[in-house]
């Protein structure tokens, strides 16, 4: 979904409702004609009142079948309307709000590496829970509710003027107190539901982030620390709630106030009238049955308010979310490629990010098929280089090329489907084994889940589970040890089959054996170019090339034996790693 | 319990019964006396709200009185008129007044009884165990903290005083009606069989639905959470296309459970609604029928007041059966979060547990057997007694209960049988608070709090001053990248670690192990990110630390290792081997001594 220029939280949400809007439409119809029965029977129990039964001595008691059927009548079609409305209003709702949620889901999956880096998952799903809860309130209520009771208020005014237009006058003057209320209620509320839903988010943050971090919390038996600021949160929520609060009990009982006004105002106006002649007994009469139809959306209104603007906080908070522009999109015109072949070439790339610069004019050329270590100190820039490569974020300055093509040129899902990436921290989701491992590919065949798992020597350890491949595992991975984690990522990116495969870190928690065969697998594969960061010697010392990174520069670069050769970090790492080699190789002669 | 999958709808074990009513009317309790004011403010407000009409009434009857028969002067009457408009007016004021009131009670007592949910809620989640949060996803756990606790906001104070309100005004209608006329008041009731009838068919349906209703809400709110923090996977095996399909099937399920529901919700109104104008129909018919029979006790003035208190009788009877409507949908609610707030604690203090002394650093290990939820034993007798001090090395395969043995330390989980022993102390024995104080833990995820890296240091220990925060970082040498850092120590980051890679972030969590001054350091592949030249310096200054305290450490690079006082080899649950490191590569064909020549294997090909 492509946002528009000039779009404003509101026509954005209207952009939602347009298709539903017929249904709004027949729904405002059938509540006109409910709102207009709904003063058909107070009539015909007047009629039956002053006419059938009169003052007891001439009842007409063959009307009153007639009226009876019509009144019982109005009843059934009209309780019949309402629920066809109520249903089509629910519906309508439902509807947009499918399509709502499903347009705001999309928009998070375009949304760059540096929009998650700055979010809080908390917030981000309270656009998707309670922010849209707001929304539907809306439309399958407030909507409806707001037209009957302006229409009430119309009629009324309408049927009062034609009685006696001095008094109508008169009531009109509630008019510009009432706008005005409206409008100072509105100014004064719209503050306190943003900080509402601020707080409502922090709230939700906060709680989702002690459930993500409970073994921390458990570990460092901080529990009390935590409920101390929860109880701050929790406060915050529930003072910015009454905050809000505060503000209706100043306006609700004007409103109320200004509907009994109306009938003072009757009272006064018409009872002086009818003394001094003006207006007949008759007349006032029947003012007063209108009455409630003026007073009863007074009564309403600030309601009505508060609700409104709820949901125009709600939806300006899910706007403000989803015109985040990410940096990272699709160019207009992608270059045609048909596949991504391999050949990596970073030209002078320099990648800044908040003035802090993590990497500096790095360059270098891996032609497909390649096998290439990375290695280098902690924070130094590793990662960034793959993630560049993948176009998670884009250089500052310089440009990595793809195949000869500027990555900036390809079409973003042409890109990342030819790499396979094995994380640094492992994310799997809350599914089985088998579907976690084809989560590229949902549908291959369990042969090829299979055969990933053997590449990444996982199979056997998943064949000792009760339940094998079908084995559900927890979010992110729980019950599993960090080696097994890591290995099914690796399966998972295996299963892709891509021409670039990402090793980030991916055996570090992988014991030296294990290690040694998921190396001699991964030598089978032809063609592909290989990417390996890792911290052992061991992981890297085949590959083709071997790139040493400090502080976000290319300091080394050629293979395990010209680097051991050449005395530098490497050769450090080495002999720190594999001092005692010597000894060993002795021993091991002796043994033999 | 099997693990939750996000669109597997959660199981509920109980049924909801009067008993959980009477459980949710004891957290409205401490605001007894809110509730009590705020209905008996609203029972006067509604009785002198009755008064505006009888001034109506007065101000016709001068009217009358005065145009017709002559009664009082025009002077006379405008100040009638006048007297029981500004009557009506006071009231008017009163009535406004009174909802002034009526709702900063009722916020009071709506927002006050949902924080005091939230919290034993969030205050039980504190003490559930590991496989509590294992086995569900965590949005789900979610929303019951934060969305399902708030929709009961209003039905608790609003709900409470607008029924117990009208219940006064029905009771006061009926006592009205009945003194009226016993024969009208019966046949207005006959009604109530009808909706009862119709209550009851409805009510197992409608309670089902909603629970369907929250249950696929839930499912597509664990989704958004995990789609969320999976983002990184997601877009980089261009799954976005799959996911949104996932995605739009739970958001399906969700809009058709939730249409499925609420048309319940739509049809007592109706249905009351036509049964006034039924019962109002027959009061007519028989009312006229008995007029025109000349019965004495009927009158003209009697059957057309009596047609209108019909609508009164039933106008609360349709609040009534809002509320009605609105419990069985809170009510699903309720059930998951009563449910979770009896989530059983399976690691708890013991009755009379003492505080664990300060810890000296001995840890006995006597025939210990583990086993996980499933029931498959993951250790089997394990024996090992480490000396205060003394720095154990655990190694073998993944998967082979290294991490286990470590977590059992902690009391993370109960073992099932055998003890484990802290200074001569079994473990179980002691608060957990107590024994976890003492621990410094640091495991294989590292865990990022939204915040300040000063924060996330503290984390260990928030008395910690600036200096000592620094200190620790000095310690794990994280200080030098930390002040690379645009903000330095206030650097903001977050869960997802933002711009932090993940060695940084290891050794963020290692300043905070550090930083708690624990007397046993279990560090679990705490290093597995960190660079070898790093972990050199990390070394260096982790042995001055480690003077004096038991450390445990789990490790596949066994640079890191090698030092340890005792290296245990560990496989399938059971510990192979045990001594040192020159001991163990004595042992010819041992596993330790296979392992370690397999670091050099690759050398040699």
């Amino acid at each position: 979904m492509r946002i528009k220029k000039n779009l404003t939280a509101m026509k954005w949400f209207y952009s939602y409702l347009k298709k539903y809007r017929w249904k709004m439409f027949v729904g405002l119809f059938l509540v006109t004609i409910t709102s207009v029965l709904a003063i058909i029977n107070p009539r015909i129990t007047g009629f039956i009142v002053d006419d059938i039964i009169g003052d007891g001595t001439n009842i007409r008691i063959d009307l009153l079948p007639k009226f009876l059927i019509l009144m019982i009548t109005v009843t059934v079609v009209r309780s019949l309307l309402r629920l066809l409305f109520l249903y089509l209003f629910e519906t309508a709702s439902q509807d947009m709000l499918y399509d709502m949620r499903d347009g705001v889901y999309r928009n998070l999956l375009l949304k760059d590496f540096a929009f998650y880096n700055r979010s809080r998952t908390g917030d981000l799903m309270s656009r998707q829970t309670g922010d849209m809860m707001a929304i539907r309130h809306f439309v399958a209520y407030v909507i409806y509710n707001i037209y009957e009771n302006t229409l009430l208020f119309v009629i009324a005014l309408f049927m009062i003027f034609s009685v006696d237009w001095r008094i109508g006058f008169a009531m009109v003057a509630v008019l510009p107190i009432t706008a005005f209320m409206t409008y100072s209620q509105s100014k004064a509320i719209r503050p306190k539901f943003m900080h509402i839903r601020d707080k409502f988010s922090s709230l939700n943050a906060f709680v989702q982030e002690n459930i993500s971090g409970n073994r921390v919390v458990r570990a460092f038996a901080k529990e009390d620390f935590e409920i101390e600021k929860f109880d701050k949160e929790n406060a915050d929520y529930r003072d910015s709630e009454l905050d809000a609060a505060t503000v209706w009990t100043k306006y609700i009982p004007i409103f109320i106030f200004l509907s009994h006004l109306l009938t003072f105002m009757l009272m006064v106006a018409g009872g002086i009238m009818c003394i001094y002649g003006y207006m007949s007994l008759g007349n006032m009469v029947m003012i007063n049955s209108y009455l409630w139809m003026l007073s009863n959306p007074l009564m309403m209104m600030g309601w009505l308010i508060n609700d409104y603007h709820r949901f125009t906080t709600s939806v300006e908070k899910i706007f403000a979310t989803i015109t985040q522009k990410p940096d990272i999109q699709t160019p207009r015109y992608p270059k045609e490629v048909d596949k991504i072949k391999g050949d990596v070439e970073f030209r002078n790339v320099s990648y800044v990010v908040d003035d802090e610069p993590v990497l500096h004019n790095v360059s270098f050329h891996i032609k497909q098929g390649q096998t290439v270590g990375i290695i280098g100190a902690t924070g130094s820039g590793k990662s960034t280089i793959m993630n560049l490569i993948c176009r998670f974020f884009d250089t500052t300055e310089g440009e990595v090329l793809m195949d000869g093509i500027n990555v900036k040129d390809l079409d973003l899902h042409r890109l990342r489907d030819g790499i396979g990436i094995a994380m640094q921290d492992v994310f799997l989701f809350s599914d089985t084994i088998e579907g976690n491992i084809a989560y590229a590919e949902p549908d291959c065949s369990f042969d090829k889940v299979k055969w990933a798992a053997k590449m990444a020597d996982a199979d056997d350890f998943i064949m000792q589970m009760d339940e094998g491949y079908d084995t559900v595992v927890g979010e992110r991975g729980v019950g599993l040890s960090g080696g097994q984690k890591q290995r099914i990522s690796l399966a998972r990116a295996l299963l892709k089959e891509p021409s670039i495969l990402i090793l980030d870190d991916t055996t570090s928690a992988v014991d030296m054996e294990t290690e040694a065969e998921i190396q001699r697998d991964l030598k089978k594969l032809q063609g592909h170019t290989v990417f390996i960061i890792a911290h052992r010697i061991s992981s890297i010392k085949d590959a083709d090339v071997i790139l040493v990174v400090e502080d976000g520069r290319i300091t080394e670069s050629g293979t395990h034996d010209e680097l051991i050769e050449k005395g530098g970090y490497y050769r450090k790492v080495f002999d720190h790693q594999y001092g005692e080699f010597d000894t060993i190789k002795k021993r091991w002669k002796e043994g033999a | 319990m099997a693990r939750n999958r996000i669109e597997q709808d959660e199981e509920l074990d109980s049924g909801f019964d009067i008993k959980q009513l009477k459980r949710l009317a004891g957290y409205v309790g401490p605001y007894k006396k809110d509730l009590s004011v705020a209905v008996i403010i609203m029972v006067i407000s509604s009785a002198i709200s009755m008064l505006i009409p009888i001034f109506m009434k007065n101000i016709m009857d001068v009217i009358t009185e005065t145009v017709y028969q002559n009664g009082h002067t025009p002077d006379e009457a405008v100040r009638l008129i006048l007297i029981n408009a500004f009557s009506s007016l006071a009231v008017g004021f009163t009535c406004a007044l009174i909802m002034r009131y009526k709702i900063i009670l009722t916020s009071r007592v709506g927002q006050g009884v949902i924080y005091r949910l939230r919290r034993e809620l969030f205050v039980h989640l504190q003490e559930l165990p590991f496989s509590y949060y294992d086995d569900k996803p965590h949005g789900k756990i979610q929303v019951r903290v934060v969305n399902y606790v708030n929709n009961l906001s209003d039905l608790l104070s609003n709900g409470i005083v607008n029924t117990i309100t009208d219940m006064f005004s029905l009771v006061f209608i009926l006592i009205f009606m009945l003194y009226l006329n016993v024969r009208f008041t019966l046949i207005c009731l006959c009604g109530l069989p009808i909706l009862t009838a119709i209550v009851l068919f409805v009510k197992n349906r409608q309670r089902r639905a909603w629970q369907i209703q929250s249950n696929k809400q839930s499912n597509l709110n664990a989704y958004i959470a995990e789609s969320i923090n999976g983002i990184r996977v997601t877009q980089s095996f261009v799954r976005e296309n799959k996911n949104t399909q996932l995605f739009n099937q739970l958001n399906g399920d969700a809009r058709t459970a939730w249409m499925n529901a609420v048309k319940y919700n739509f049809i007592l109104s109706p249905v009351i609604e036509n049964i006034t104008v039924v019962t109002t129909s027959v009061i007519y018919v028989l009312g006229i029928g008995w007029l025109i029979n000349g019965e004495t006790a009927i009158t003209v003035g009697l059957l057309t007041a009596f047609a209108g208190y019909v609508s009164r009788f039933w106008q609360p009877i349709t609040t009534l059966a809002n509320f009605y409507n609105s419990l069985l949908t809170a009510i699903s609610y309720l059930e998951r979060i009563f449910e979770t707030i009896d989530a059983p604690v399976n690691v708890k203090d013991k009755e009379g547990a003492g505080i664990m002394p300060e810890i000296k650093g001995d840890v006995e290990f006597k025939h210990v057997k583990f086993s996980y939820d499933d029931g498959v034993e993951i250790l089997h007798d394990i024996n090992f007694k480490v000396g205060a001090g003394e720095s154990y090395a655990i190694v073998g395969p993944t998967g082979a209960g290294k991490s286990t043995i470590v977590n059992l330390i902690s009391r993370f989980y109960n073992v099932d049988s055998g003890e484990i022993l802290v200074d001569g102390i079994d473990i179980s024995d002691v608060t957990i608070k107590s024994l976890r104080k003492q621990m410094g833990v640091m495991m294989q995820d590292s865990f990022i709090f939204s915040g300040t890296i000063m924060d996330n240091i503290r984390y260990g220990n928030k008395e910690a001053t600036d200096a000592q925060v620094v200190a620790a970082a000095k310690t794990v040498c994280a200080h030098d990248f930390i002040m690379s850092l645009e903000d330095g120590y206030e650097t903001q980051v977050n869960e997802r670690g933002s711009r932090l890679s993940a060695g940084q972030r290891q050794l963020i969590s290692f300043a905070r192990a550090v930083l708690a001054d624990p007397k046993i350091l279990i560090l679990d592949e705490a290093t597995s990110s960190i660079d070898t030249e790093t972990e050199i310096l990390l070394q260096k200054g982790l042995q001055e630390m480690l003077k004096g305290r038991t450390s445990f450490i789990i490790a596949h690079r066994l640079s890191t290792i090698k030092n340890s006082t005792c290296i245990m080899y560990v496989d399938q649950g059971q510990i192979l081997e045990k001594g040192s490191h020159d001991e163990l590569l004595k042992i010819p064909d041992g596993y330790y001594h296979n392992l370690y020549d397999s670091q050099y294997a690759f050398l040699n090909a």
